[in-house]
């Protein structure tokens, strides 16, 4: 393959990547902690969690761990209960996966972009999007569409309520 | 040599005993080794270390936790989190969370609630007041917040109620870091879990462990727990304030379908 071809290549691709960034304001990004000398992450420096390559399995979760005793025997509901929400999520201050996305074993990996297909994949959301807090998760709500931050990129899930 | 049918008796009564007892799994005595499902010297233990939390006026706590998520198949995946909790009861606390997904900060003053994640430089608030006890509680019944270590706030509270303990069990001992802690083993509902508690002057947990029964691959979470009960608390530890350029983003009450 020549060179200029390359060129021709990385040129808008550099620039889709740019525009990508500036277009998504509220991507997720380290540091910045705030007040009180509560630094950002020991370490510290512009880390970012990179998740474009992960395996769309990783996203149909069904269940999870549980991260106190009391809550349960309380309410006498188990964890499985709380999924029921709508197929909202578990609700874990560690919360390290991302909402079951039924669908999600339909979306190749490469499906990224445009389609609002439940379990895809995007850089940046659209100019219309309202944020939510909704069980310590921030979320972005655009029309019907909603999106969960995914380490700089949004991935599409069914609505959380 | 010739026995006498007295003896002759004993000894078969002798050898078909162990028969019996295998067959109705009844132990021979019922002296201190019987078991107990809910030992209740486990359960003091715990009464005791949910008065010693409850104790505790200001604290500074640190947490390395490991969770467990299924897949539609059954295959799990391990996470990683972390979380430091400062408190100062009976209304004040700050929380700082970080997992792979998120950073969040939690700060209580005693009379509003602020949530910020950072990187979305987004911001949510509500009013509350009351005990930090109250607090967790409310922001779990509420919006579904979990605050990380949550427990700690409910033991030695009727929210922690004692007589949902199924079964309870001294493990033993061990060590965490360099302390040496009791074990106990205990299991309600779904969920079966373990505390490791210090032995001496302050009895407080330093490892929690949750097996979620609910489904069959058991995911399980395991906390450290590191305490700091002499911490350097400033004027700002719980104040929060929203950088400039940050969002103001509604917290929306839990869907109570």
């Amino acid at each position: 393959m020549s060179k200029s071809y390359k060129k021709l290549f990385a040129a808008p691709l550099a620039a889709l990547v740019l525009s990508s960034f500036v277009m998504a304001p509220t991507a997720e990004a380290r540091g910045g902690g705030m007040g009180g000398g509560h630094a950002a992450r020991a370490g510290g420096g512009e880390r970012q969690i990179d998740n474009s390559r992960r395996d769309v399995r990783t996203n149909n979760v069904r269940s999870t761990s549980v991260t106190n005793v009391n809550r349960n025997v309380n309410v006498n509901r188990n964890v499985n209960v709380d999924v029921d929400r709508h197929g909202g999520c578990c609700g874990g201050w560690d919360n390290g996966y991302y909402h079951p996305v039924a669908t999600a074993a339909a979306v190749t990996a490469t499906a990224v972009v445009t389609a609002a297909v439940v379990g895809s994949i995007v850089r940046t959301i659209p100019a219309n999007c309202v944020p939510v807090n909704y069980g310590g998760i921030i979320y972005q709500q655009c029309g019907t569409t909603w999106y969960q931050p995914q380490g700089g990129q949004y991935i599409v899930i069914n609505p959380p309520y | 040599m010739t026995l006498t049918k007295p003896a002759l008796a004993l000894i078969a009564l002798a050898l078909t005993a162990p028969a019996l007892q295998a067959q109705t799994g009844q132990p021979v005595s019922a002296g201190k080794a019987a078991v107990v499902a809910v030992d209740p010297t486990a359960m003091q233990a715990l009464k005791e270390m949910g008065n010693e939390l409850q104790a505790l006026k200001r604290f500074k706590v640190a947490t390395e936790l490991t969770g467990e998520r299924v897949l539609a198949d059954g295959q799990k995946l391990q996470h990683s989190a972390s979380a430091v909790v400062y408190a100062d009861r009976p209304n004040k606390m700050r929380a700082r969370m970080i997992s792979a997904r998120n950073e969040r900060e939690l700060v209580y003053d005693g009379t509003t609630v602020t949530l910020y994640a950072p990187a979305q430089k987004s911001y949510s608030t509500t009013t509350f007041s009351g005990t930090l006890d109250e607090l967790v509680n409310r922001l779990e019944q509420r919006y579904g917040i979990d605050v990380p270590l949550s427990d700690l706030f409910s033991w030695g509270t009727p929210l922690a109620p004692l007589d949902k303990i199924e079964s309870a069990m001294n493990a033993g001992q061990d060590f965490i870091g360099d302390d040496l802690c009791d074990h106990y083993a205990f299991r309600q509902g779904n969920i079966d879990w373990q505390v490791w508690i210090s032995v001496g002057p302050k009895k407080l947990p330093r490892k929690l462990v949750i097996t979620n029964r609910a489904d069959e691959a058991r995911p399980q979470s395991i906390s450290l727990i590191d305490w700091q009960l002499k911490p350097n608390f400033t004027a700002s530890t719980f104040k929060l304030t929203p950088p400039k350029g940050s969002t103001a983003v509604e917290l929306r009450v839990l869907d109570q379908k």
